[in-house]
């Protein structure tokens, strides 16, 4: 590959005026940037794609057994525990609430930093493309959850209608109808974008590939030539779709966040948590990006394509997002703390203090004091090393997150009659709940399976996405190597960077 | 593949074919293919009948050529208008027809209508949005016309659509301009 043509100087500026070797004396190393040859790339990466490496081949396993074991934990479920009391179902709703999470905000990630021109995002956009195929296994994760959801509202023997307090308008049973096109509505979008981003190539790939691939990418790519107009088409293309994916994007977390778990806790008022939901699912999803294009670096022999610049650049995003976590967990913790109603007192201890104490600490140390420290040092930060390893204890912590929110809303109290949710259809006043403040609960081994068989669909999913699509974006690797070539400065060797618009 | 006789006939109807022959020249460099492309303008040649392929979007003019007008840009409010109205019928009109008096609230309250009413705004504007790309692209096509695989390996196309009294011209300037191989649909 000819990044080490690029990445090195050249023979003839091997040696400055003064003798010196010029590349020595940069302080960044010749795999900080990397550029590849735009002409073997489509050819390379294909050979790259079939010749799959051990711990790929280890991936698709371990997804596929793990799903397996989850679609046992579900059943088994289902079976002992039904969906008539969604009590049942907290951890199952915890596992959705983390995949959906983690993998929504992913394709974000391409749209924003293709959005703001940057050259270091080109490696990374295909990977945060590819979660858009999370997003039909989303689809599927999430009607379960809606079954379990209550109904807004019941009718008493009298004839008096009782509700409990959404975010929807005025209907009895569950908003599942809205929540579902929500969903879909999304998802659609995500597969949208991450077909026309990988359009050229696909349609560039199609004489190398054979078989089902073959298949694919000449029903999926017919007719792209690389006309002006279709590439013109598809920059506006992604423009748009990608404004719209955000704004969906951010709205469906709203429905997800206020639905099951604000709605599910008696008194929980909270404006903070759908832009704290949002701004976690930014730092996850970026997270599980970083972590996919170390794996392809180190392990996925795709060294001489990523360089440790998209590291570099990105870890400094995820402190950022980090930190912006971090405020807003405590901004809830301090407006509730300040306001000291009986009702925020209790929620307070029961999501912070008391039942999920343990948790709560786990889960700060996890996307905060560990990462942070990490995410500092521009050493971790430049070497690339960095942010994958601050973003493996983010996605840990969010986990802990998802089980400290959602399990804990579900199980927060019983949806009937006289019990904490419905409240006759004409009252104003919300009168103080969720005291006693309820013990913490724990997961059965169905919950557990149904944990991992979350993390397992993911894996087997985003690696069969790999398998079927090219897992770097041509078109944009070759865009980049047009712009971009690294070059000497009096004695350091530096990215000269060309922006055309 | 070849194209099922009937959509055949229909492309016909919307648009007789054209006597006009396809030549693609090839070219290693842009440097030559867009001095190709000016020389085709200066043979007489409209702008509107030739196109240069590439494998990845090379800046806009870089290489001469026309600028290219598309109206992607219409299909999202078309779609966002047509699911806002459908979200103020469906709510406006639900609650109407089982009026729920919930918290006090009036049974046309603006803000839980608002939620659905987004809802529609947003699933409009995608999907319409996906249309236009489909519609504007030209895709899908049936048949893969004139073009050669090198293109995906950085060389540039320059694809014209020519009179067949113009058709030795054509390859003839392609060639003094420096193309690798010219190609025709013969």
């Amino acid at each position: 590959m000819a990044s080490e043509t690029q990445a090195h100087p050249p023979a003839d500026h091997g040696h400055d005026a003064h003798g010196h070797d010029a590349h020595e004396h940069g302080h960044f190393g010749p795999e900080m940037w990397v550029i590849p040859e735009a002409s073997g790339l489509v050819a390379e990466v294909n050979e790259k794609q079939r010749t799959t490496p051990g711990i790929f081949r280890m991936v698709l396993y371990a997804g596929a057994a793990l799903t397996i074991l989850g679609i046992v934990g579900f059943v088994l479920k289902a079976m002992t525990a039904g969906f008539s009391d969604h009590r049942a179902w907290g951890f199952y709703v915890a596992t959705f609430a983390f995949v959906f999470t983690l993998t929504a905000s992913a394709p974000l990630a391409a749209c924003a930093f293709r959005f703001t021109k940057s050259h270091w995002r080109r490696p990374l956009s295909r990977i945060a493309e590819i979660f858009s195929l999370v997003s039909i296994v989303n689809i599927l994760l999430f009607i379960p959850a809606l079954i379990a959801l209550p109904d807004i509202g019941v009718m008493t023997e009298g004839g008096e209608q009782m509700v409990r307090r959404s975010i929807w308008f005025q209907e009895l049973v569950n908003p599942s109808g809205w929540l579902l096109a929500g969903m879909v509505g999304l998802s659609f979008c995500s597969v949208a974008i991450l077909w026309l981003a990988a359009l050229p190539d696909m349609a560039q790939s199609r004489h190398l590939v054979t078989g089902f691939r073959a298949s694919l990418y000449g029903k999926l790519a017919g007719g792209w030539y690389g006309t002006k107009k279709q590439w013109q088409v598809q920059k506006g293309g992604l423009a748009i779709l990608g404004a719209l994916y955000f704004m969906m994007v951010v709205f469906v977390q709203f429905l997800v966040v206020s639905d099951f778990a604000m709605a599910m806790i008696p008194g929980w008022k909270d404006s903070i948590l759908p832009p704290f939901y949002t701004v976690i699912s930014f730092q996850g999803g970026l997270a599980a990006i970083l972590l996919v294009a170390y794996a392809m670096r180190r392990w996925g022999g795709y060294r001489d394509m990523i360089g440790q610049a998209p590291f570099w650049a990105a870890s400094k995003v995820l402190l950022g997002l980090t930190l912006l976590h971090t405020y807003h967990l405590f901004a809830f913790f301090i407006t509730y703390w300040y306001g000291r109603l009986e009702v925020e007192q209790a929620i307070l201890n029961y999501l912070m203090f008391d039942s999920y104490i343990g948790i709560f600490w786990a889960q700060l140390f996890f996307t905060f004091f560990i990462p942070f420290p990490i995410l500092v040092s521009n050493h971790a930060r430049r070497e690339g090393w960095g942010a994958p390893l601050a973003a493996i204890f983010i996605v840990i912590g969010l986990m802990l997150w998802h089980i400290r929110i959602f399990a804990a809303a579900f199980a927060a109290a019983p949806a009937e009659l006289g019990g904490l949710y419905y409240l006759p259809s004409n009252a104003f006043s919300f009168p103080a709940m969720l005291l006693p403040v309820p013990g913490a609960t724990f997961p059965d081994l169905w919950d557990i399976f149904m944990i991992l068989g979350g993390v397992g669909i993911v894996l087997l999913v985003f690696r069969i996405g790999m398998m079927l699509l090219p897992p770097l974006s041509l078109w944009e690797m070759k865009e980049g190597s047009m712009y971009q070539r690294v070059d000497t400065l009096i004695r350091g060797r530096y990215l000269v960077l060309t922006k055309p618009e | 593949m070849a194209m099922p006789a009937i959509l055949q006939r229909m492309r016909d109807a919307i648009s007789p074919p054209s006597t006009k022959q396809a030549i693609l020249g090839l070219f290693q460099d842009a440097e030559s293919a867009a001095n190709a492309g000016d020389a085709l303008k200066g043979a007489g040649v409209p702008d509107t009948d030739y196109d240069f392929l590439t494998d990845s979007p090379y800046p806009e003019g870089s290489l001469g050529e026309r600028e290219e007008k598309h109206r992607l840009y219409l299909y999202p409010f078309i779609g966002a208008l047509l699911g806002l109205s459908s979200g103020i019928m469906i709510t406006a009109m639900s609650q109407v027809a089982y009026p729920l008096v919930t918290g006090g609230k009036p049974v046309l309250s603006l803000p839980p209508m608002a939620i659905v009413c987004y809802e529609g705004t947003m699933l409009g504007a995608i999907l319409f949005t996906v249309i236009g790309i489909v519609f504007e692209s030209r895709l899908p096509k049936f048949q893969l016309g004139i073009y050669d695989n090198r293109i995906t390996q950085g060389f540039l196309g320059l694809r014209v659509k020519a009179e067949p009294e113009q058709r030795y011209e054509v390859i003839e300037i392609m060639n003094s301009a420096g193309a690798v191989e010219v190609k025709t649909d013969e």
